[in-house]
């Protein structure tokens, strides 16, 4: 199981892509994973046949447990009797860890991640005549430091599990927290905040019955799950509806929409507001902050995340310095991150940080939604479906693209007038967009 | 036709010309762009070496001041106690000086013959898609077929309401070539660079004011460094105004008035012979199209991420010239030489790992010395770690009274948790050799209990260290 991101501890294979005896290429995917943060396709570290595997679609495993055995199907054909031990010599652990996390110089670096148990299977055959010669393979895996190893007697941890990631695989304290499962210090701050999870009312037990169908929640669905309740037990929320009449922007769009398509960009209703959005973020700084504790976090940066619907679940990549792009950047990542989101291509850290979320369910004909603020945000921007609808203008009724937009905000810090401002701030320049300004 | 090369290297000094060494190693064939006259940049030419250069020779002054206690004679000053009657030489010492900073810009250009690099004299100017024009009477092109790294460095910066004329109000620049010794002198800042000329000048006989904005003198370092400094400089007869502004200065026939906003809110007029401005350095971006290539600059800094990369593909930034976003980037000769090495690895295809900034150390050469390395007490409470703090005075060791440096001390600051060594402060003799000691434990994420476990040689200023985290676990043996 690879390491898919700093503070990632396990990992769950949804499909294994390949099957025992299938031959795969280097690179080419072999299973597909779900962890707490993003979902991939792991590409075969080597080329060969599957000759093993050991954890099953569904199952949960810590990061470095081996999930599989490629054999290296030439070797074993061509120079069988150079091997003392067929098993041994046959087989490489899958996958290894990523080349670089390992320097060079180190040919027993796939015993580095292998668990202890299937050490002596874990071996290419490069590596036999050394694991011959003794323990420079245990010696490797017990390459830590003072700190780390003070850390693993605390905690009784193994410290020949634990991938090294420091010069020449040593197992270094971010290493060793990691794997732990905490960052010693903000474990403890949680543990602190633990009894107010007793105030959960528990769930009302019931039976399925006979047709009913029961289906276990995927890792990405238990995510959501969690932190919506997390979120509504945390923030006071409460939401500010908006209209908004999107004449303006419709006609930039038309006029504009060509000279757009000639460089490759879209230009979409999205682009303009998150361009409002953040023009108004910068107006109303507590827009853009999080609570801790007692105290008022102003992120300096503003980085929005967008709401992308997945078949499978729901996932927010972040577009990070957003108020750093203009419309046509902004029109380009909102493209980028939802296409490889789909893709199940996202990175963990593109999933990360975020200070303003922005969801869409108009797309889907919602009029208005009522978003759940993503933590430790404060606030969220749900669009409604842009539609043309009859409104008073100048005493006369016209005909115009409107649509409704929502705020949904954490009244702990933004009280109502505030929002109505941002708002406001977010009305006023789509209604008024500067057509000299796209 | 344009002049191809792997890796073009803009700036020589001690970032860009690091790289561009460790680029040549690596087998990338390696222009350097400098439009100096000499190699090295600030560091040789206006920094590192030239001022602790002249902290040698105020050393060596220091020395023979004191000739009548160390038992040594020197022809009219032998009688009497006290310091003995002598002076120092500006033209000797500026001889001196250049000597040793000729001689190491002589060997930069030495060691790029010898790694094949070319020095293309001249302002660069980035031109997009690896380009890179060359003034310098005539305009070279060159094109960088992998990566051109942008290491430009940076210059002494001003504060607004105060014009540096560089003849009277004048920055480092200028002090560390002074001809003569000034009567009095102002020094704006207490950063390293203002400490350091504090005590050069000092000890030449200058009667010196240090004027620092924050609440302490070197307000980087831990508080206990600072409080120490303080004392220090009060006892050498440093006069130092801390919480206090500089809000005018106006030279007047060969001098210039100063005038100072004191922390009790009562203004002061200094009359110096000098104001030296040492607020801080800012960027050097000029001529360089940065924006036009499409460079993201913030606060005229080039942005980077951690392994620095630009914004722009194929061109990264290393030393004073870039920043990450905040927090500030350390202006540092080493850190730059880290990133330049780093960098030229990363080009050449090496993996790489991101610099751990806490663990970079900071020398700065005032006297007494400071080294530091890893978090103040101040930021690892910050930081919520529960701290465990153990100090020991260098005067009580056998070596420092040999030495006659008795004042400061070593102070450890530690995670109570793991035992774990988050940083170590010292101000005192060869404070700045000693940081490397701590530097190393941080890097391998040392406990305290390995610096008590390691037996520091006897006598030697480093038993401090070893004392201080015995102090830590309250078992010090010799206080």
């Amino acid at each position: 199981m690879p390491q898919m991101g700093e503070s990632i501890a396990e990992g769950t294979i949804v499909r294994w892509i390949k099957k025992v005896g299938d031959k795969v290429d280097r690179d080419e995917p072999l299973f597909e994973i779900s962890t707490d943060k993003v979902d991939a396709e792991i590409p075969s570290p080597a080329a060969g046949v599957v000759s093993e595997i050991r954890v099953k679609e569904g199952e949960t495993v810590p990061v470095n447990s081996v999930v599989a055995v490629i054999g290296l199907a030439v070797a074993a054909a061509s120079a069988p009797a150079a091997l003392a031990d067929k098993e041994a010599g046959s087989k490489a652990p899958a996958p290894p860890p990523p080349a670089h996390y390992h320097d060079r110089d180190e040919p027993t670096q796939v015993a580095v991640v292998a668990a202890p148990s299937t050490a002596s299977a874990g071996r290419t055959p490069a590596t036999v005549e050394k694991a011959h010669a003794g323990s420079t393979d245990y010696a490797i895996r017990e390459r830590s430091s003072p700190l780390v190893r003070k850390i693993a007697k605390e905690h009784s941890v193994d410290i020949g599990q634990i991938h090294g990631t420091g010069i020449a695989g040593r197992v270094t304290k971010d290493d060793i927290l990691g794997y732990i499962g905490q960052d010693g210090r903000t474990a403890e701050r949680q543990d602190s905040k633990a009894p107010a999870g007793a105030l959960v009312p528990a769930a009302i037990p019931f039976k399925p019955g006979a047709s009913d169908h029961v289906e276990k929640m995927s890792v990405m669905r238990k995510r959501i799950a969690e932190h919506m309740v997390v979120s509504r037990r945390t923030s006071a929320h409460v939401h500010s509806v908006f209209e908004v009449n999107f004449w303006r922007i419709a006609k930039i769009r038309e006029a504009k929409k060509a000279e757009f398509e000639r460089s490759g960009a879209k230009l979409t209703y999205m682009s303009f507001i998150i361009k409002a959005v953040i023009d108004a973020l910068r107006a109303v700084p507590i827009v853009n902050a999080s609570v801790d504790g007692d105290t008022i976090v102003y992120h300096k940066d503003i980085n929005v995340g967008i709401a992308v619907a997945l078949d499978w679940g729901l996932i927010v990549p972040v577009i990070k310095h957003a108020d750093e792009k203009n419309l046509v950047g902004l029109s380009r990542a909102v493209v980028d991150l939802a296409t490889r989101a789909r893709g199940k291509q996202l990175k963990p850290d593109e999933v990360a940080g975020g200070t303003f979320t922005i969801t869409n369910p108009g797309v889907f004909g919602a009029l208005f939604g009522m978003p759940i603020i993503s933590q430790p945000q404060v606030a969220i921007l749900g669009v409604g479906n842009v539609e043309k609808r009859p409104v008073v203008i100048d005493d006369a009724i016209a005909i115009r693209p409107m649509a409704y937009l929502t705020l949904g905000y954490d009244h702990r810090v933004i009280d109502g007038a505030v929002a109505d401002e941002f708002m406001s701030i977010v009305k006023t320049s789509l209604e008024n967009w500067d057509p000299n300004a796209v | 036709m344009p002049q191809d090369y792997d890796v073009i290297v803009i700036g020589a000094g001690t970032g860009g010309y690091v790289a561009a060494i460790r680029a040549a190693q690596l087998g990338l064939k390696t222009a350097v762009v400098e439009k100096q006259k000499a190699l090295g940049g600030t560091c040789l030419l206006w920094g590192c070496i030239p001022t602790k250069a002249l902290l040698e020779h105020a050393h060596a002054l220091k020395v023979v001041q004191h000739a009548n206690e160390w038992g040594v004679t020197i022809a009219d000053a032998s009688t009497g106690s006290g310091p003995a009657r002598v002076g120092i030489d500006m033209n000797q010492v500026q001889t001196r000086k250049d000597r040793v900073v000729t001689g190491l810009t002589k060997g930069v250009e030495f060691l790029f013959k010898k790694n094949k690099i070319d020095w293309i004299k001249g302002t660069a100017r980035l031109t997009g898609n690896g380009g890179v024009d060359v003034f310098e009477g005539e305009k070279q092109t060159l094109r960088a077929r992998k990566e051109i790294i942008v290491a430009t460095g940076s210059t002494p910066r001003g504060v607004p309401g105060i014009e540096i004329d560089r003849a009277r109000i004048i920055t480092s620049d200028e002090a560390i070539s002074l001809r003569d010794v000034p009567k009095t002198l102002v020094i704006m800042g207490s950063g390293a660079v203002g400490v350091e000329f504090a005590s050069i000048f000092n000890r030449f006989g200058s009667d010196v004011t240090i004027v620092e904005l924050l609440p302490r003198l070197v307000p980087v370092e831990d508080e206990a460094v600072s409080g120490e400094l303080e004392k220090a400089f009060r006892k050498q007869g440093i006069t130092s105004h801390t919480g206090a502004k500089v809000t005018g200065a106006k030279v007047n026939g060969g001098r210039v008035d100063v005038d100072v906003r004191l922390a009790d809110g009562t203004t002061k007029n200094i009359r110096a012979d000098y104001l030296l401005v040492a607020t801080g350095r800012g960027p050097v971006t000029t001529g360089l199209n940065a924006e036009g290539v499409g460079l993201q600059i913030e606060e005229g800094y080039i942005k980077v991420d951690t392994l620095f990369r630009t914004n722009v593909p194929g061109i990264s930034a290393v030393g004073d010239v870039i920043t990450f976003g905040a927090p500030g980037h350390p202006q540092l000769a080493h850190v730059s030489s880290a990133e330049g090495i780093l960098t030229a690895e990363r080009i050449a295809g090496q993996e790489t790992r991101p610099i751990n900034y806490d663990h970079v150390p900071g020398c700065t050469y005032c006297d007494p010395e400071i080294g530091s390395v890893g978090l103040t007490e101040a930021e690892a409470k910050a930081r919520g770690f529960d701290v465990r703090v153990g100090t020991f005075p260098f005067g009580v060791l056998g070596r420092a009274k040999m030495a006659q440096e008795t004042d400061g001390f070593v102070k450890i600051v530690a995670d109570r948790k793991y035992d774990e060594l988050l940083g170590v402060h010292m101000i005192g003799p060869r404070s700045t050799e000693l940081v490397a000691e701590a530097t190393v434990a941080l890097r391998l994420e040392s406990t305290v209990e390995e610096l008590i476990r390691t037996i520091h040689a006897h006598p030697t200023f480093a038993e401090a260290i070893g004392e201080a985290a015995h102090a830590l676990h309250g078992t010090a043996i010799h206080s």
